[in-house]
């Protein structure tokens, strides 16, 4: 019993009474999460593990890849990709526990009860959990790295890469802190918030295949003409043999001869064998205008980041892609364009060669989605810890 | 219902609580029913209840945690419900629960929470220091608080409730899981606290720790006031005495004469009387009237802590007591 207490003190809420800046709120709750997460040992295991499961996957990605020159932007996509995928199965377990516990813990009646407002605990767990979560990215950096060594990378995509995946672990974070200031048990925040990942990740995917019915109409398609294509101009007769120029079926060896006649054919790069024309023959089919569900997969965080990612030019008409999130925007830019710009002789028409790259980039509306949910439940929580509380879920203390 | 006066702005100019017609229920749960409640600046006030009573709803109330269905409350004058930031800046608070951050240090935890009270980094870990000494335990300050003892984690929740030099000071048991000692430090402290001019409020089951610790209490039961008393009223009233002798027989045919009526208790470890008197001065009388007719009295001493007999008269005639 050494110290006294400080005497004379400056009345509340005159401009000398004690105040809490906004931001340096956020950054003491911010540090406090920060220390604890820090010195919990399950943080170090989980990135263990993490480190060990992004090696294994860069290492057999460079396995199927092959060990050429040439290969690095197809490992770079492929380690990318999971770990954004990796990333989503941690996310949740490090966000949605974070207020759930500290209500369990009896320490979120502490924090209500300073000077902090809901919005600065709320803001100040996200910011914690994001930090966190963004350990992972950085621990799978090196991952990263070994799979570019292989060349021939884009770079501009690399930082873009980067950002986005930060930008969608950020947004993973909001809705697990976001359903963890709602929820009473820690056990419920955690199963919800998977559930919500899972509904970006994999319900969007669902919705857009369950939908496809939805958009089925029929269309006259005519048949396509390649004449210069010298295996469309075979003649069969009716027991499947190939037919010579005399209309006679030939036998074995001028067979034989036939078709290397025409492989050889084929393979001359002055005969363009891709050349069609729409013949006048045409028949109605079902055509699915898939440019009306393509939103559906928009909020996809693999969408968002493949979308936004810029890629190298490429020939309009070829349809390779380079590697898997290259094949997604272009997937994705196809879906966009629907029927008009995928079948070929739409109403007999000839489909001009199609610029998907033309197609508006669909990732700023994922995004928006995105942070309409992950803001909207950041907001929700945020009500849900104001003070003094009103409405409790029964059997629920709030000390 | 009470018998002091009730509710009118003003009352406490330096400070103190009111509070008036609270009401608080917990989905079908009426936790609190009808609460008035008063705690003068410069007093130890305390809040006795049996288990379930609705004490500490009426605390989270105070502390601007919880809003009551109905009723006002008064913290030196600011509505918590209004504005709950300039409440809290004001107020410390002491849950029935531990709440501490486990990884954290002692000193950690301490200077985190003066942050939260808008002092910068220097000012709250010398807070911090201070208040380690002020609660013993300076020694631990670099100790994570999942190493800590129970009561030292209970001496610790004090000083976090004390970071922001609380004039009103809302404490929920906290004399449980302290050691004698602490007990003691705590109730000097509190005693000094009140003497500074603070408003202190405590919630507790060990009521002849109270005595000592109160200047009033504050009975409530099924989420009623039933009771507001000052320790002094409570010492003044009709309550029972134990009176040991070294000859029971001769203590009992003296009461005889002296036409008071006694029992024996049934549960006491010694042999002796109980009496009931209706104030100190009968009982001063009685202790003289035995001495003077040579009857060898070893113990002439009231059989219970003064709130104690207010809580058992009370709840008894609330249908309530606990035992």
């Amino acid at each position: 019993m050494s110290t006294t207490m400080e005497q004379g003190r400056t009345a509340p809420g005159t401009p000398d009474g004690p105040r809490l800046g906004y931001l340096s709120g956020i950054l003491t709750v911010f540090e406090l999460e920060m220390k604890q997460r820090i010195r919990s040992r399950a943080w170090y295991v989980m990135l263990a593990v993490w480190f060990a499961v992004i090696a294994l996957v860069t290492g057999l990605a460079a396995y199927t890849a092959g060990f050429d020159e040439g290969t690095g932007q197809v490992m770079f996509e492929l380690v990318v990709g999971f770990v954004l995928f990796f990333g989503f199965l941690v996310v949740p377990a490090l966000s949605a526990n974070s207020i759930t516990g500290d209500r369990a813990g009896g320490t979120l009646a502490i924090l209500q009860n300073t000077l902090l407002t809901p919005g600065q605990i709320v803001l100040g767990k996200w910011l914690a959990a994001w930090v966190a979560a963004l350990g992972f990215l950085v621990a799978a950096v090196p991952m990263i790295a070994w799979a570019m060594s292989y060349g021939d990378v884009y770079l501009p995509a690399v930082p873009v890469f980067l950002l986005l995946a930060a930008v969608e672990l950020g947004i993973a974070c909001a809705i697990g802190v976001g359903v963890s200031a709602r929820s009473n048990r820690p056990l419920f925040a955690i199963v919800a918030s998977y559930l919500l990942v899972a509904l970006l990740g994999l319900g969007t995917v669902i919705a857009y295949g369950l939908s496809y019915r939805l958009v089925e109409s029929t269309a006259v398609v005519h048949t396509q003409v390649f004449p210069n294509d010298p295996w469309s101009n075979v003649e069969y007769d009716a027991e499947g043999r190939v037919l010579g120029e005399d209309g006679e079926p030939l036998n074995s060896a001028e067979e034989q001869a036939f078709f290397e006649e025409i492989d050889r054919k084929y393979q001359d790069p002055a005969i363009d064998t891709e050349y069609y024309v729409c013949s006048s023959q045409g028949g109605v089919q079902p055509v699915f205008h898939t440019e009306r569900i393509t939103w559906l997969l928009a909020a996809n965080p693999f969408v968002v980041v493949a979308d936004a990612v810029p890629q190298r030019e490429r020939d309009p008409e070829s349809w390779g892609a380079e590697g898997p999130m290259a094949a997604i925007s272009q997937g994705v830019r196809m879906s966009q364009a629907g029927p008009a710009a995928t079948t070929p002789c739409l109403d007999g028409v000839k489909r001009e060669p199609t610029d998907l790259s033309g197609q508006p980039p669909i990732w700023p509306l994922g995004l928006g989605l995105q942070l309409l949910l992950a803001g909207g439940l950041m907001f929700s929580g945020r009500r849900r810890l104001a003070t003094p509380a009103g409405k409790l879920a029964t059997g629920t203390r709030i000390a | 219902m009470s018998t002091t006066q009730h509710a009118s702005d003003g009352r406490f100019p330096g400070g103190g609580i009111i509070a008036s017609g609270l009401a608080r229920s917990f989905g079908p749960v009426q936790a609190v029913a009808s609460m008035d409640f008063s705690a003068p600046p410069g007093q130890v006030t305390a809040l006795i209840g049996p288990n379930g009573s609705g004490k500490t709803t009426l605390l989270l109330m105070l502390a601007s945690l919880l809003r009551p269905d109905a009723g006002t409350i008064s913290i030196c004058g600011i509505d918590p419900v209004e504005r709950p930031r300039d409440v809290r800046a004001l107020l410390g608070w002491m849950p029935d629960t531990l709440g501490v951050w486990e990884a954290l240090t002692a000193r950690e935890i301490l200077t985190t929470v003066g942050k939260l009270y808008g002092k910068d980094a220097a000012a709250a870990r010398e807070r911090a220091d201070e208040l380690l000494d002020l609660v013993k335990l300076g020694g631990y300050a670099h100790q994570p608080a999942r190493v800590l003892s129970r009561g030292q984690q209970q001496r610790l929740s004090l000083a976090r409730a004390l970071v922001n030099d609380p004039a009103v000071l809302l404490l929920d048991e906290p004399a449980s899981g302290l050691d004698p000692g602490a007990r003691i430090d705590l109730r000097n402290l509190l005693r000094r606290f009140a003497a500074e001019g603070r408003t202190v409020v405590v919630s507790s089951h060990v009521l002849s720790e109270l005595d000592e610790i109160a200047d009033r209490a504050v009975f409530v039961s099924t989420g009623r006031t039933i009771r507001e008393q000052s320790v002094d009223e409570a010492g003044a009233q009709s309550r029972r005495y134990g009176i040991q002798g070294l000859d029971v027989r001769a203590l009992m045919e003296a009461l005889g004469k002296a036409g008071v009526r006694y029992g024996l208790p049934e549960s006491q470890r010694r042999n002796g009387v109980t009496v009931q008197l209706a104030s100190e001065a009968e009982a001063a009388a009685l202790l003289r009237t035995l001495v003077s007719a040579g009857v060898a009295v070893t113990a002439f001493a009231p059989a219970s802590g003064a709130l104690e007999e207010t809580y058992l008269s009370t709840m008894s005639s609330n249908g309530e007591a606990e035992r």
